[in-house]
């Protein structure tokens, strides 16, 4: 059996003594080669999680392993296997330039000169920054930043990498080449990919798992496909009727919304005879339908469903 | 990891803190004016409006140690309050090296970072010295009190850079320590001139006091290093600066454990 590329044991997190703990005795196994989409609402504790996990804060109980080697215990070791992208930070020096960052990052994870050098020149050629490699980093545009980032945190061919938020603030292209980008490092190079993101059509189409965090603890943790099929068992539709009509006693599920010139009848439903009972209701009353849409829940819908699930139970 | 790989990115760090240094060359320049002229209108007020020859070289030795705890202190301070100000001070933590080699690489890079300033001030001095006829003796012995300061002042560095993991807004500190040590250090009044307790606290705890002292010892007073005229010999002006950076080394190993614990390395 493979030993994991990530492996969360236990983890729990209290910042101050008696206080709710940010991480509750999460645990979490992540397979080598999986891009792993890691959401949660904000102060759900993907942030102490992820920073646990790159050694930047200590856990009050339980462990983190990358490559079988523990965070705490053997962390030279552990963080040769890691390189991360965290959110919100320059990650990079602004002040240097673009070979300069990543000379800098690529000999502290301990590369040689020689090493560090050859990788800067593949991965700026990659990300078509060789042409300005010598200007400061400073002055690029956020997208060009962000490649700089993700290269930085590249430098060193880690089996492991950590998004957080790889394609906050770009802009279209920006954002396609990024994707394409985390997409190429599983698929091609075999790496594995904690990614968090607020922008849930990313983690739709990159993401092999998604893990939902909430209050500190692992809420679901599946296959994409599996966990979007769960949800798609009911699906969505929309009956539009002409004008803002009084309404008959609507079947269970189905929600009634005034809309410019029309009124929309909304429900999810196992069954859809359930919409023909529908139909045939508002017929009686002589309405005008105007359109009937079906729609499968996004995985923005999942989330959103399994977010509001925590915040009501 | 080999010991290659740590002379590799403590080089790594010093290059780096060199290349910020070059990248702000403007500012450089502005500071390699700014403190010869402080240092000139130090003396002048001392002077009651005279460039005294009696005060010029006392004072300069004083200014040039002061120039440096400045500078080095400053620049050490502002290099991590900058990194975790932008967030990248993380990404540096995200290495299989020890952080004692960033650490060390740091501190070295603002010693050297703080030659330049200081180097202005004894270029203005010297020039003044021997303009007003003054001898300006120069004995390579000097070099111990200098290193002595240098030592001192990273171990000084090494606390206030540890507080700034914890507790980041703390600029008030470095800046009021430095005004401290401009009147305890010795550096405008010698230590002798002062009350006992005075002298005797300046002696244990300022980094750059018995440098100083040992310094006009040797250039004015023509002492040779071994047979120091005042303060606490040879002996203390060695282990002093050893001492501060143990402490230093103790307290920035603690802090940073606290704010791994707190998570304070990213927070602003």
């Amino acid at each position: 059996m493979n030993t994991p590329a990530i492996e969360i044991t236990g983890l729990t997190k209290t910042y101050r003594p008696g206080g709710e703990p940010a991480v509750d005795d999460l645990s979490l196994t992540v397979e080598p080669g999986t891009v792993i989409g890691f959401l949660g609402p904000n102060g759900a504790g993907k942030t102490t999680t992820i920073k646990i996990a790159a050694g930047l804060l200590s856990a009050t109980a339980g462990t983190v392993r990358l490559n079988g080697h523990d965070v705490a215990a053997r962390r030279s070791a552990a963080m040769a296997q890691f390189g991360a992208v965290l959110e919100g930070s320059r990650n990079v020096y602004w002040t240097l330039t673009a070979w300069q960052n990543l000379i800098y990052f690529g000999r502290l994870k301990g590369m040689t000169r020689a090493a560090a050098r050859s990788r800067a020149t593949a991965l700026l050629t990659e990300l078509d920054l060789w042409e300005r490699r010598d200007d400061t980093v400073g002055g690029f545009s956020r997208g060009m930043q962000q490649k700089v980032a993700i290269a930085a945190a590249l430098i060193a061919d880690p089996a492991i990498v950590l998004l957080d938020e790889p394609t906050l603030g770009l802009d279209v292209a920006a954002t396609r080449t990024v994707k394409n980008w985390i997409a190429e490092l599983s698929n091609d190079r075999g790496k594995t990919v904690l990614l968090t993101t607020h922008q849930l059509d990313v983690v739709e189409e990159l993401c092999d798992r998604v893990a939902v965090i909430r209050a500190g603890r692992i809420a679901t943790d599946l296959p994409t496909g599996e966990l979007l099929a769960g949800f798609r068992l009911r699906d969505t539709y929309e009956v539009h009727v002409e004008g803002h009509p009084d309404l008959p006693v609507l079947p269970a599920g189905f929600t009634a919304t005034a809309e410019a010139d029309t009124t929309a009848i909304t429900g999810r439903v196992a069954d859809p005879r359930e919409v023909y009972d529908l139909i045939d209701l508002l017929r009686a009353r002589g309405l005008v339908l105007r359109s009937l849409t079906q729609s499968q829940p996004g995985i923005e819908d999942v989330f959103l469903t399994l977010v509001g699930d925590a915040r009501h139970g | 990891m080999t010991t290659t790989h740590y002379a590799g990115a403590f080089g790594n760090e010093i290059g780096k803190g060199l290349r910020q240094l070059l990248s702000g060359g403007r500012e450089l320049a502005i500071q390699m004016l700014t403190f010869p002229v402080f240092y000139l209108l130090v003396v002048l007020f001392m002077g009651r409006g005279r460039l005294l020859p009696e005060l010029l070289l006392p004072t300069l030795l004083g200014m040039v140690a002061l120039t440096f705890i400045h500078e080095q202190v400053n620049r050490v301070f502002w290099s991590y309050q900058g990194d975790i100000q932008s967030g990248v001070l993380e990404q540096t933590y995200l290495t299989p090296l020890p952080s004692v080699v960033v650490v060390l690489g740091r501190q070295v890079a603002a010693a050297v970072s703080a030659l330049p300033t200081a180097a202005a001030v004894l270029a203005a001095g010297y020039l003044a010295v021997t303009v007003n006829d003054g001898g300006f003796p120069v004995t390579a012995g000097v070099l111990v009190p200098l290193a002595a300061i240098a030592v001192g002042t990273a171990g000084l560095s090494l606390v206030i850079c540890g507080l700034t993991l914890v507790y980041q807004r703390i600029e008030i500190i470095p800046q009021v320590s430095v005004a401290v040590y401009a009147v305890a250090g010795g550096t405008l009044v010698p230590l002798t001139a002062m009350p006992d307790w005075t002298a005797t606290a300046a002696r244990l705890l300022v980094p750059i006091a018995p440098g100083v002292e040992a310094m006009r010892d040797m250039v004015i007073g023509g002492d040779p290093l071994t047979a120091l005229g005042s303060g606490w010999g040879l002996g203390w002006l060695l282990l002093q600066p050893i001492l501060i950076l143990v402490i230093g080394v103790v307290l920035f190993a603690r802090l940073e454990r606290v704010a791994k614990k707190r998570g304070t390395l990213g927070r602003y």
